[in-house]
């Protein structure tokens, strides 16, 4: 029995359909993102949680119970908002306080709460303080907190991280995440950013017109990508046109080099692909001309030209081993299950 | 339901503004007992003095619209190029008008240039005129400088005059060729706005004695029964005629700066 | 230092200008409220307004200008809010807007001849109520050159003015105000309570104050309307310039000096509120 489940949903604007036949259950306390470029309908979605949109068709159930009618103000959820939507005429402490004030909740008993929210993210001198006093990154946490105060089911995040610069957004996705564990709090975190999705989720739902295409941990979408979205999508990919010599054992020809991939596979042609850290240089290979070299500290970047395509190339950086020099021929390899075989 | 209530305040709103306008234009026509005809303005339009008086006040706010230009459109550019310290003072001094009743000028005007003061303006004709005339400019003033400092700062001034420097242009030349065409399009809108302020203007003309439409007007009114809806109808079509001259002249200007 | 100098002569046409016919003019009739006949300083002229002729001329004005503004402040409300978010066809704003530009200079001797026409005694909107409904507005008590009828003279210009300024203001309120606001739990009502209004508060109270001023310096209307047979304070000045009525000249700058006060701390209320306004929205 999943805690929140989004059962077929579909959702239209007059003719154009922007969300397709949507099926998801979230466990209690799990950090689910939907990720996907704009326009996916990954937001379409949220706000059909939020109440924002009523589905064309499908159900909302939280804890068991049929949501999909429900105004907003009655849902009990939580959420944040790419532009903070911080109240401009509140301080910090009424804007995080706002929640328990439409609640009902006496004054004291409030402002314990608000001090404990403000204590959590981390803020808890600035409660005197209006929004446009804060910086971005403070603003946001206040959204955060005010999300959080009245004790949601559920908390929805909608891009909260996009408005902000690239150093402040790192170490809030972390404080997001933080405080997502410690409260067990069931979340959706709506992004087009993959570094964001992977670093933070239990699971992503990678979402590409308005069709769910893939829903798994973080390790799956990246290393199994169920469909040539997915793979593109999420991290970079160096694909193969292959030639299946003998689909029974998956021995293919790519280039001239043989490569087993010990798996059955279709005959003919097939897409092969591998990720740029699960290539190497080797004795034994597909043949390629270095064509750039870039040095990042921790990891060696190298471009090659192979079988007419751009591939890039990750390796770790080791003290002593030469970096190879633009125009060297070489040859590339790949682990056997680091080679992924692309549908379609 | 939210609807329902707006929908309500459209058709009241719209009604309180059209029944006063129906309300004339029907009245203006009613001089004639039992049938409606154009008498009133046959009346008003063969009167030798609306005649004389719409032209004066024609006049004037042609004088006015220069006027304006000459002090507004140096002092935004030259304010906008080398003392941009001094724009919030401009700017306040430019809307001190909206915050002083006309007739509280006007008032000072009389004390100030009297016939006994240094500068007895009141004096002669020409000299009142000359007086209303700068009256006008000041109430003009706050409509004028907006139209043309919004005009101003979608331009580079700063570039452009250092281009036209380069090129060995003087300060008239600069600002007549260079910049004056370029905010025409402000300077258009705002004109058109102080015309349709100036055309039926009262108070000022009255308290200095000249023969301008608005006391023209007023005095009508004191005496005629269907003559002032008829002027009233040709006072709203000509403020209507100017606003929306205006109006097309920013969107047609809008639209080509955007499109540069 | 001769670059300063040269700086300064550029805008010397203007100041030149703004002191010979705006601020010396003022400057003199403010001066002139505290001076006596023989050019002495004195607070005499000012004690002087405390006649019960001039006080219930501004106590008039006050009450004309504060009825008109605040319901012009409320209908135009109204018609602002259904335009920006009462679900009404897009295309109705940009007429009403064009129409408000023009309605809210439309001030002066034409506008009370339609008001006149309109709901003087043989006035269109006076006849039709008399012959379709049987009901006499002035038998009533209704007189156009009265508080009430002026007031509603006033609102044809008072009411496009509000929905010009209020306008942009309703359209800054952020979509995702309202969803926060919802979303933790606010019925509509607590939205407009607590966020909506509080943050158009400022807005509000500023057009209110330009609006009063804007009413309360209005001679041409008042004038053309009911002559001199309602002494607000503009048309009592207007008869003490031309006739000295108050058999006082100095009491008359007094009376002027009364007037730039008024109107100068409601202006100044609306550039206070305005600043305020701006500081939330940005």
């Amino acid at each position: 029995m999943t805690f929140l489940t989004l059962d077929h949903l579909q959702k239209s604007f007059g003719p154009t359909r922007v969300v397709h036949d949507f099926d998801l259950g979230v466990e209690k306390g799990e950090f689910v993102s939907f990720l996907g470029p704009s326009g996916c309908g990954k937001t379409t979605v949220l706000r059909m949680v939020a109440g924002f949109e009523t589905p064309t068709a499908g159900r909302v159930v939280i804890d068991g119970r049929d949501v999909t009618r429900l105004r907003p103000n009655q849902r009990q959820i939580g959420m944040v908002f790419q532009s903070y939507a911080l109240f401009p005429n509140l301080t910090v402490a009424e804007n995080v306080g706002f929640g328990l004030r439409t609640a009902g909740v006496p004054r004291a008993e409030r402002a314990g709460r608000v001090a404990e929210m403000l204590a959590l993210i981390g803020l808890p001198d600035l409660g005197g303080r209006y929004p446009w006093q804060l910086s971005g990154g403070q603003q946001q946490r206040v959204a955060l907190a005010r999300a959080l105060a009245p004790r949601p089911r559920v908390l929805l995040l909608d891009e909260p991280l996009s408005a902000l610069d690239a150093k402040i957004r790192v170490s809030l996705r972390n404080q997001i995440r933080e405080i997502q564990q410690q409260l067990a709090i069931t979340t959706i975190f709506v992004t087009h950013d993959q570094e964001e999705a992977l670093s933070i989720s239990d699971r992503i739902v990678v979402m590409h017109k308005g069709i769910a295409d893939q829903t798994g941990t973080p390790a799956q979408i990246y290393n199994q990508p169920a469909t040539d979205f997915v793979a593109g999508f999420v991290g970079t990919l160096n694909r193969f046109e292959a030639e299946v010599l003998d689909p029974a054992r998956g021995l293919v020809r790519v280039e001239g080099a043989e490569i087993a991939l010990d798996r059955p596979l279709p005959a003919g042609r097939i897409t092969l692909a591998a990720r740029p850290e699960s290539l190497r240089i080797a004795a034994e290979g597909i043949p390629a001309e270095i064509t750039g070299v870039e040095f990042l500290g921790s990891v060696q970047r190298l471009r090659a030209r192979a079988a007419g395509r751009e591939v890039v190339l990750d390796r770790f950086n080791e003290p002593g081993v030469a970096l190879p020099q633009p125009g060297a021929q070489v040859r590339l390899a790949a682990a056997q299950a680091g080679w992924l075989v692309l549908p379609g | 339901m939210r609807r329902v209530w707006s929908w309500a305040a459209l058709i009241v709103g719209g009604l309180y503004f059209l029944l006063p306008l129906i309300g004339t234009i029907e009245f203006s026509l009613r001089m004639r007992r039992g049938e409606y005809s154009l008498d009133a303005y046959r009346s008003v339009l063969s009167d030798p003095n609306f005649r004389a008086t719409f032209s004066y006040s024609v006049a004037m706010a042609a004088l006015t619209i220069l006027l304006g230009v000459l002090i507004v459109v140096p002092t935004a550019y030259w304010v906008r190029l080398r003392l941009p310290r001094l724009r919030p003072v401009i700017e306040f001094i430019t809307l001190l008008p909206l915050v002083i009743p006309a007739i509280v000028v006007v008032f000072g005007y009389i004390r100030l240039y009297n016939t006994s003061s240094i500068l007895p303006l009141t004096g002669t004709a020409s000299g009142t005129n000359l007086l209303l005339l700068c009256g006008y400019a000041t109430l003009a003033l706050p409509y004028m400088y907006r139209a043309v400092d919004t005009g101003l700062s979608t331009l580079d001034v700063r570039s452009l005059t250092e281009a036209a420097q380069s090129l060995g242009a003087g300060w008239a030349r600069i600002i007549v060729r260079l910049i004056l065409p370029n905010v025409l399009g402000a300077v258009m809108s705002g004109a058109f706005l102080s015309f349709a302020i100036v055309i039926g203007e009262f108070t000022m003309a009255a308290l200095l004695n000249r023969p301008a439409f608005g006391p023209y007007m007023q005095l009508l009114g004191a005496n005629r029964a269907y003559e002032p809806a008829a002027l009233a109808v040709i006072a709203f079509a000509v403020t209507w005629g100017c606003m929306g001259v205006m109006q097309l002249i920013s969107r047609l200007f809008g639209t080509r700066m955007q499109a540069k | 230092m001769r670059q300063i100098g040269w700086n300064w002569l550029g805008v010397l046409p203007f100041f030149a200008f703004a002191l010979l016919f705006l601020v010396l003019p003022t400057m003199n009739i403010v001066i002139g409220a505290f001076q006596n006949p023989q050019g002495e300083f004195t607070l005499a002229n000012l004690a002087g307004l405390a006649s019960p002729r001039i006080v219930s001329s501004f106590a008039i004005s006050i009450k004309i200008s504060l009825a008109s503004a605040l319901l012009g402040c409320l209908i135009g409300f109204a018609m602002a809010a259904a335009v920006v978010m009462g679900g009404v066809p897009g295309w109705i704003k940009g007429p009403l807007m064009t129409f408000s530009g023009v309605a809210s200079n439309f001030a002066g001797v034409p506008l009370a001849f339609a008001f006149i026409a309109t709901l003087g005694r043989v006035g269109l909107v006076t006849m039709l109520l008399r012959q379709w409904f049987g009901i006499n507005i002035y038998a009533m008590g209704f007189n156009l050159l009265s508080f009430w009828g002026l007031t509603l003279t006033y609102l044809f210009f008072q009411i496009p003015l509000m929905i010009l300024i209020i306008t942009p203001a309703l359209e800054g309120l952020k979509r995702e105000w309202r969803e926060a606001a919802e979303v933790l739990g606010a019925s509509t009502f607590q939205y407009w309570r607590m966020v909506a209004l509080p943050i158009l508060f400022p807005s509000l109270l500023g057009t209110f104050a330009l609006l009063f001023a804007n009413s309360f310096g209005a001679v041409a209307t008042a004038y053309a309307l009911t002559g001199s047979s309602l002494s607000i304070v503009p048309i009592m000045l207007f008869a003490q310039i031309r006739g000295d009525v108050l058999q006082d000249p100095h009491l008359g700058y007094a009376m002027a000096f009364g007037m730039i006060v008024v109107t100068g701390l409601a202006n100044l209320a609306y550039v206070v509120m305005r600043a305020r306004a701006e500081r939330w929205m940005q």
